[in-house]
This record gives structure tokens, sequence and C-alpha cells, in this order.
């Protein structure tokens, strides 16, 4: 019976889909050296012979990247990201390690990987900006070699997914932070790229827009494939885009691992709500390792730090403490979870 | 194939974004009035108090060749060198570098784009009005003017886009290039003929703007001269040896700036 059932599986296995490797990172590093004026040195030396500092931005991070996955890659600022993504778009060359997009290394086949991949700089427009954008997106099609046919395809596919024909025909300038984001990233799928990468795309952008792109990178995702790797410091980003989550600082990774396992491996702290029977009088000091966060007739809510007191204790501590009706534990958000990592690192 | 349908377009789109913002166009015209009109004033009284020559040269050689100056000025090619800087000071190569383009190519061709429109308009009125107002000079009327004119401003163009590119690109190594743009502009200004034509230029000047890549970025201003049916091919020879040696400083230099590239911040 085992005998029989082993070819079975053997055959199970080569049939299995392999996962494929869209981005391979291995040892990757990249060290800036800028010379330094020495105070106290002349100025002859200091010009011919300057001191040369070395910072090390990116130091020895490997890890790789799915097909379709929706990867978030965050840090404090200065951590790397950006130098990171800039190396894994050929924009930057590494120091030293391996990179692997789509199977090509960025550093020596720039302009067919730029074929393959899309990126969206949330800081910097790639459109011109004193015509349409339906000018710009003919002017990309032509730069991603697209046939006419092609190209007049592809810009009325995209003025309907994002929704751009309403202000189609404005200048770019003359457009809102909102709609020009989103015609951006608009710009930067149109030669169908399998990889999209983002450097802080919702960056200044209000909670309407951002929803909006979040939407609109989540559908294309799913409609069209594309890997989605973004660098951002907006948590909701993280949480309503990405399904997983890595984690640089200082050029070193710390953390990688899924979104939604972020806020169950760190948690470091949890919420109690208190809601009082009518209302609460007093506010009395609390128990070591609980502190208030918002204190109110109606509503208490107190943050309980786990390295120091359990949530059964501190939960006993503060029915002990007042009367209630009814109370509420829940996690820190993702925010918080965040912080705690940048800080501890 | 893909190159020139993307120069075309590059150029197309540049055109077409001038053409919405009209007031440029009326900027430049008005700075050619002032700049090249006044001094044409000036040589108008000076020649005729001379008997309409000097050094050999009539009013209307001169006047023509000035007029190709600053007709070519219009381009605004220098303004590659500003906009390569700016590119490197605001981020904004990274975005061209994340292209499957060559980011130089682009640049040029943008710069042409962004030129042409006025280049045109006020080349072309430019050149009716002075026709009407000067007649034309007695070279133009060579077999050889016209195609040896298209070659050398062809090549001037390229020249121009070069030498600018190299100082644009410095911007890779220094944070400020417009001291020496300002050096090479200058350079280009009086060795091109702008503040006075070529033809009365003392022979050690001369010698400069003949065998410098400033002066031959501005040999379309020697075509109405007399000199030219003689110095035709060595001239435009001289422009294509300055076009493969800067052609070749170019790529070098642009290799170097690649490995400098270092955009902070997301």
């Amino acid at each position: 019976m085992l005998h029989a059932e082993l070819p079975i599986c053997a055959t199970l296995k080569i049939h299995m889909p392999k996962e494929e490797k869209t981005i391979v990172v291995s040892e990757l590093s990249k060290k800036f050296t800028f010379p330094v004026k020495t105070e106290g040195t002349g100025w002859l030396k200091n010009l011919l012979r300057p001191e040369i500092r070395h910072v090390r931005a990116v130091d020895a991070i490997s890890f790789s990247v799915t097909k379709g996955e929706r990867v978030a890659f965050i840090g404090p600022n200065g951590a790397g990201k950006s130098t990171t993504i800039k190396m894994l778009t050929s924009i930057l060359f590494p120091t030293s390690g391996t990179i692997r997009v789509l199977g090509l290394d960025p550093t020596t086949d720039r302009k067919k990987l730029a074929y393959k991949i899309g990126t969206v700089f949330g800081q910097r427009s790639q459109l011109f900006p004193n015509l349409p954008i339906t000018d710009s997106l003919e002017f990309f099609g032509v730069m991603y070699d697209m046939t006419d046919i092609q190209i007049r395809k592809r810009v009325i596919e995209l003025a309907e997914l994002f929704e751009l024909n309403s202000f189609a025909d404005q200048p770019v300038r003359k457009l809102s932070l909102g709609q020009r984001m989103r015609a951006e990233v608009a710009a930067s799928l149109m030669h169908r790229p399998e990889v999209i990468f983002l450097d802080e795309p919702t960056i200044g952008l209000d909670v309407i827009a951002k929803k909006s792109l979040r939407d609109l990178l989540v559908k294309i995702n799913n409609e069209e494939q594309t890997t989605i790797f973004l660098t951002s410091h907006d948590v909701g980003d993280i949480e309503s885009l990405c399904n997983r989550t890595i984690i640089i600082n200082k050029g070193i990774l710390v953390k990688d691992l899924p979104t939604q396992e972020l806020t169950r491996t760190f948690v470091y702290e949890k919420y109690i709500d208190l809601v009082p029977p009518v209302a609460f009088e007093t506010f009395p000091e609390l128990p070591d390792g609980i502190r208030y966060a918002t204190k109110g007739k109606n509503k208490i809510t107190t943050i309980v730090d786990l390295d120091r007191i359990s949530v059964r204790d501190a939960l006993k501590a503060l029915l002990d403490i007042f009367e209630v009706e009814d109370v509420d534990v829940y996690n820190t958000d993702l925010e918080t979870v965040i912080r705690h990592i940048y800080e501890a690192d | 194939m893909k190159q020139t349908r993307l120069a075309q377009k590059i150029i197309r789109t540049q055109f077409k974004d001038r053409i919405y913002y009209p007031s440029r166009l009326v900027v430049d015209t008005i700075r050619v009035i002032a700049r090249c009109g006044i001094l044409l004033i000036l040589y108008s009284y000076v020649f005729e108090l001379n008997n309409g020559t000097i050094n050999g040269v009539s009013y209307v050689t001169a006047a023509w060749s000035m007029f190709f100056y600053f007709a070519f000025s219009v381009l605004v090619l220098r303004h590659i060198s500003q906009a390569i800087m700016e590119d490197v000071r605001r981020g904004t190569v990274e975005i061209l570098f994340s292209k499957p383009i060559s980011y130089l190519s682009y640049r040029m061709a943008f710069q042409v784009g962004k030129g042409l429109y006025s280049f045109l308009v006020i080349g072309v009125s430019g050149a009716l009005v002075l026709a009407l107002l000067v007649g034309f000079p007695v070279t133009a009327t060579s077999m050889i003017f016209i195609p040896t004119m298209i070659v050398t401003f062809v090549l001037g163009v390229i020249l121009s886009l070069l030498l600018y590119s190299i100082i644009g690109l410095l911007a890779f190594w220094i944070e400020d290039i417009n001291p020496i743009f300002w050096t090479v502009d200058k350079a280009v200004m009086i060795l091109g003929g702008s503040y006075l034509p070529v033809a009365l230029f003392p022979t050690y000047v001369y010698a400069l703007a003949l065998y410098s890549p400033f002066g031959a970025t501005q040999f379309i201003t020697h075509t109405v001269y007399h000199t030219w049916q003689t110095e035709w091919y060595f001239k435009i020879g001289m422009q294509v040896f300055w076009v493969i040696a800067l052609g070749a400083i170019v790529h070098i230099v642009f290799q170097r700036a690649k490995q400098k590239v270092s955009v902070n911040g997301g």
C-alpha cells in the first residue's frame, strides 16, 4: 500500500508549481564614501587630500520575494530602504553582494530589467507638468517600445481603471496630489511591469486618496499578478496593502515576517478600556506597569506594559480600583509595534 | 529604430509643451530682438562710418553672421548643463536611470525639443525680416551654401550638446557647476561671434575660434563669409573631430558619473 502511494507522491511533487522568485537578494551591501572638511587643516589639504568618511548604508542583507507578493520594506529614516530599492532598480551600484530581479542582474542588465519593472517615487514626478496625463502615458508607451495600437489600448484601459478620464485633458500641474499620484502609478504600469517598486507612494495624500491608491494597487496585484515592493512610513499602507513586512534598520535586516504576525509576535503593550456604570469621579494612581492613556468620565483607557505585569494581574488590579460595567482588552496598533522594533534595535 | 522613434516622440512632446506655453516664445523673441537688434543697429552705424565695409566684410554679411548666432542660441542647447545639474540635485536622475533609455540621449533629445518651436518661429520670421531690411549676403547664392550650412548646423547642435553635457555631468562631483558653465558659455559667446562678427577677430582670437570646440560649436556664423567657399571642408572636418573627441569624453565621464550616483532619502 505504502509502495503503491510513493510514486503518486513523487509525481505530485514533480507537478507542484515551484514558487517563482521575483527578487533574490544575497549579502547585499552598499557603502558611500564622501570627503569631509577637517577643522584646523589648511584649505589646500582639504581640497587635495580630504579626509574620507565611509557610511555603510546597507549591510549584508538577504531576502527573496515571490511572484505576486505584496511586500512592505520599512524602516526609520536613514535605515537604508531607499538605497536598497535603488539598487534593485539599477539606479545605484552595490558595493558587494548579489541581486537578481526577474532573473536579471540590475547592475549589468539595466535596460532589459527596466522593461520588466515599474517605479514610483512618491516625492518625484515622472510626468510632463504642462501637458495632459495622456501625453505622458503615450510617451512612456513609446519609451517601452509599445506599438501605437498597444499604446492606445493601454491608455484607455488605465484611464478607466485609475479613473483618469475626468481630468485626462488637464495639464498635470493643475491636478490635485491624489490625482497626480494615481496618474504616476498608471504611468509606471503602462508597459505591464511584472514588479512595481513604490517609494513612499502615499506621502502627502489625504485619507481618501490614500485608500483609493491602495485599493488600486491591490486590484492590479490581483488582476495582473504584479509583484509589489513598497517602502512607506505609513502604517496604513503596510496594513492594508502588504501581506509581508521586511524591517530594516541601520542597514541591517531586522525582521522579515507576514504583516499579520507583526502585531501578534511583537506585542509589548496591551490596551484595556474601562467603562463605568455611571461615571468615573476619581483617577487614582495606577499600579506599576499600568498607565493611563486617556482619562474620561465615560471611559478610561490604560496601557499595560507586558514586560512588567501580565494582562491577568493588570485586569485584577484595575477591577479592584474601579467599579466598571464593561471591559475591553486589545492589542497595540501596528504603528506602536513598529516603533518598538525600531527603538529596540 | 527605437531610439529614433523615442527621440522623435521626445522632440514632439516638448514641441507641444512649448506650444502650451506661448509666453516662452514671446520671451525668446523679445530677448533676440533686444540683443541682436541693438547690436545690428550699432554695427550698422559703425559700418556706415567706414563706408559700409570693415576688413573686407560688408554690413550685410556681418548682420547675417550675427543673426545666425542669435537664432542658434534660441535652441538653448546650453541649458542641458543646468538640466543635468537639476536632475542630480533634485534626484530626478533616479527616475530616468530606472527607464529603458540612455539618459544622455534622452536629455539631448529633450533639449532639442525644448528650443525647437522658438527656433523655427524666430529663425524663419527673423530671417524674413532681416532679408527685407538688409537683403541676402552674396555667398548665399553659392551652390554649397545651403547644404554646407545644414551640415555645419547639425554638427554645431551635436557639438553644443556634447560640450554642455560634459559640464552638466560635472554636477555628479561638484555641487554647483555654474562657475564652470559661465566660463565656457562666455567662451562660446565670444568665439562664436555674438559680440563681434568672427571676421573682425584679431588673428590669435580667430585661431582660438577656429581650433577650439567653443568656436567650432558656432561655425554656422562662418557660412556667410566669402572664406567659407574655400574653408568649409576644413571647418566641417574640425567639427567632426571635436564631435568624436567630445563624444569620447562624454562617454568616459558618464560611465564614471553613473558610479557616483547617490540619491538620498525616499
